[in-house]
């Protein structure tokens, strides 16, 4: 298993549900069906990164004790979605008796709205069918995309984003453990480039880490690929000023040289645009010229082109309201 | 155990709500012949619809034999399992097998091929009741549905569902306050299990429940879309936490934006209605564009677009908006349907008339009409239609359904004269004149059979 250790999401994924960051009201719900010894079908959801895998196995753990690995079985919907794996593999599972001293297993069924319509139609009955003998545990991004046959037979927890402070305080816990240092911007850069995605931030460190025992904001910044917040803020407030040349001089070196890919650069310049403080109606045509970028790469045209010409329409659209303005 | 399990009635008179339907199939089971049609039990989940079959059987004495999409449908499964428990006795001895096809509207796909052929082949030579449950009565084949009498299930309403969740609570020694099973009755939206499924969450570990413990057990919550609209509409909520506000809503951005339409449309400056509407096309076309290459990532600007560009479109109306579910969706509802109907129409023509059935859209369906229209019964039966599918082609409802009860009536006066005949005849050849069944052998017993349950249920 050191192996497996080597990675940091899982040599410090958190054993216990106490241990879990966050999601106060929910873990507390968690333990007492542990405390109870039973459990209904469960449904989380919630974006990535936000503990839905680790609360499941810690449950499993805590009620199974030693035996957690026998009673426990994990899918991932995502790989296999059609419905032969419900008529197959989660049935064969399902209707097994528990192993050891426990009176049920617990199946754990991840990206669970990858399935199709027609495997969540026949995952439900069998969900009822074998409820004696196996709990389902479902995890998805998106509840909406769960049948409602489904939602109805599940208790639903919804877990929202990590706070900056939940993220800041696993990567406190784990830099003690490893013994390394983080400097204070270094925090503020895993918690801007998690997201609230824990999984991000673990990697990140651990990537930094690779490099040094001192981790800095830098360090950061480049383990993850993405600019830093001030490099983005400049790069709009060249645009919007009207100054093209120096906006694509600014653009070409974040790409060129630091090699930061033009998702990555969409994705941040989205988040800093919506949180500027800017006329609204240019605000929206904005976000819909970095919009039109992403799909058209999406598409399969030139990245490096693409993020120029958008460049250029954020320099015309910053013109054209100002001249409106001047009227 | 789940409360789900522990909970679900045990006979017909537990059943809880939707006392009509109830009572419509009791009756159905009590006065089965092998002449009944089969019944189909459609509605929203977690209403009870599965439950009053097993129910059913029980109170009758019936062994229940189950299929549903989670088993393998194909036509030689069907044959096999119901075909057989159709034409052969029980070994248990129960007085009848009672064949339960649930989810029967999810037959589709090619996992199941052949199955909807293979229920319908079941319905008509099964000797034994057969019960099909559906949460959309035109999800089911039209062949199959036309084959049953349809019971609807309705949502249960929150002042039935709160005594019985109240009566959950005393049984399990459990403190709960009035707040809470009325928040759980309700959020529920007439989803027994659901309500159930929530109490449970909310209960496990604790002796006593108030109104706060059941937040995060909502199945949906519809507040924040009305707090969305609202927030969004007023023009002054910062755009970040409008993006976060969109993300808690459960509402996919494709109904949101459909919310917000419905709200934008009320302005009463016509600036501000044209420039909200071409935000939310815009909107609208990055959905499409996530939605036809799958890549989600495009959703956030849908979202953005949506949100800052109507309340930048809203900032300073001062409107007092009105806030409620998109009116199309009603409207949308009513046409998915009318074009189900459609096409099963389009399919049963052009099988009869060996056209394609783009063809028959296209050129045959105003002669089609006007034959119809001429001589609605002869059509009907040529063309095995429903009562949806003619008053489609006549387009008078009323006359439509009146034409089906007539041939109904006349279909059963055939059969009626036809037995009649039978008896009249010298009794010898029996077998010869039942050509559905030729197998004499298990015919005896099978009679015998019938003969023993009228004696049993005519106290």
């Amino acid at each position: 298993m050191e192996d497996i250790h080597g990675i940091w999401i899982e040599k410090y994924r958190p054993l216990r549900l106490a241990d879990m960051v966050g999601h106060r009201d929910i873990v507390e719900r968690l333990q007492s069906y542990v405390n109870r010894g039973s459990l209904p079908h469960l449904l989380f959801t919630g974006s990535p990164g936000v503990g839905k895998t680790t609360a499941a196995v810690a449950l499993a753990r805590e009620l199974f004790g030693e035996d957690w690995r026998m009673n426990f079985r994990e899918l991932n919907a995502s790989d296999e979605r059609g419905i032969d794996v419900v008529r197959n593999q989660i049935k064969q599972f399902a209707r097994t008796s528990p192993m050891g001293n426990a009176s049920f297993k617990i199946l754990f069924l991840d990206e669970a709205d990858a399935l199709t319509t027609d495997a969540q139609a026949a995952l439900r009955r069998t969900m009822e069918n074998y409820a004696e003998s196996c709990r389902f545990i479902l995890s998805c991004n998106y509840s909406t995309k769960i049948i409602d046959p489904i939602q109805s037979r599940c208790a639903l927890y919804r877990f929202r984003p990590l706070t900056s402070d939940d993220v800041k305080e696993e990567v406190r816990r784990i830099a003690a453990l490893e013994g390394i240092t983080v400097t204070p911007k270094a925090g503020d850069a895993i918690v801007y480039v998690a997201q609230g995605d824990m999984r991000k931030a673990i990697n990140a460190l651990q990537g930094a880490a690779v490099v040094t025992q001192n981790i800095t904001e830098e360090q950061i910044y480049e383990i993850s690929a993405a600019a830093k917040p001030e490099e983005i803020a400049s790069l709009l407030t060249l645009s919007l000023s009207g100054d093209f040349e120096g906006a694509e001089r600014h653009l070409s070196s974040l790409i060129r040289e630091r090699g930061i890919a033009p998702n990555e650069l969409l994705s941040q310049c989205y988040r800093h645009l919506v949180a500027m403080e800017l006329d609204r109606m240019l605000k929206v045509e904005l976000i819909d010229h970095i919009g039109e970028a992403d799909f058209r790469i999406s598409e399969g045209a030139q990245g490096d082109l693409q993020m120029e010409a958008m460049i250029a329409r954020f320099v015309l659209s910053a013109l054209r309201q100002r001249g409106i303005d001047q009227h | 155990m789940d409360w789900v399990e522990k909970y679900r009635p045990k006979t017909l008179a537990d059943v809880i709500g939707n006392q009509s339907a109830v009572h419509e199939l009791l009756e159905w089971g009590k006065g089965w012949t092998i002449q009944k049609k089969p019944l189909l039990l459609y509605g929203k989940p977690g209403i009870g619809k599965t439950s009053a079959a097993y129910a059913l059987a029980r109170d009758l004495g019936w062994e229940i034999i189950e299929l549903n999409a989670s088993d393998q449908r194909t036509k030689g499964v069907i044959e096999r399992i119901a075909g057989s428990s159709s034409t052969t006795a029980s070994l248990s001895g129960a007085l009848r097998r009672l064949i339960l096809l649930d989810e029967a509207d999810n037959l589709e796909g090619n996992a199941d091929r052949g199955g909807a052929k293979a229920i319908v082949d079941i319905i008509k030579k099964s000797r034994q009741p057969i019960l099909l449950i559906a949460n959309d009565a035109y999800g089911v084949a039209p062949e199959i549905r036309r084959l049953c009498d349809q019971v609807q299930f309705r949502a249960v309403p929150a002042r039935t569902l709160a005594p019985h969740l109240k009566f959950i609570c005393a049984t399990e020694g459990l403190d709960c306050d009035a707040d809470a099973i009325r928040i759980i009755a309700e959020e529920a939206q007439g989803d027994i299990r659901s309500a159930v499924n929530m109490l449970f969450g909310s209960a496990v570990g604790k002796d006593r429940i108030s109104h706060s413990d059941i937040r995060v057990h909502q199945k949906d919550s519809r507040s924040s879309i009305f707090d969305m609209v609202a927030k969004t509409l007023s023009g002054s909520t910062d755009d970040n936490s409008l993006i976060m506000l969109s993300r808690e809503v459960d509402d996919t951005p494709d109904a949101q934006i459909q919310w917000l339409e419905s709200a934008v449309i009320q302005h009463r400056e016509v600036w501000r209605r044209t420039l909200s509407l071409c935000y939310l096309s815009r909107a609208d076309s990055y959905l499409g564009r996530t939605f036809s290459r799958q890549y989600y990532t495009l959703w956030r600007y849908a979202s953005a677009i949506m949100l800052i560009g109507t309340s930048a479109a809203s900032a300073g109306s001062g409107l007092r908006v009105k806030i409620s579910p998109p009116d199309r969706w009603k409207r949308m509802g009513l046409a998915r349907r009318q074009k189900t109907i459609r096409l099963s129409l389009l399919n049963r023509c052009s099988q009869a008339y060996h056209v394609p059935e783009k063809t028959v859209s296209d050129e045959y369906l105003t002669p089609i009409a006007l034959l119809a229209d001429a001589s609605p019964d002869r059509f009907v039966r040529a063309l095995n239609l429903d009562a949806d599918q003619l008053a489609l082609l006549i387009h008078d409802k009323a006359r439509a359904s009146a034409i089906l009860k007539e041939i109904e009536k006349q279909d059963k006066e055939e059969e009626k004269r036809k037995a009649a005949q039978k008896v009249a005849m010298p009794k010898l050849p029996e077998e010869e004149m039942d050509t559905s069944h030729r197998d004499t052998v298990e015919k005896t017993p099978e009679k015998k059979k019938t003969e023993a349950q009228s004696t049993l249920f005519s106290f």
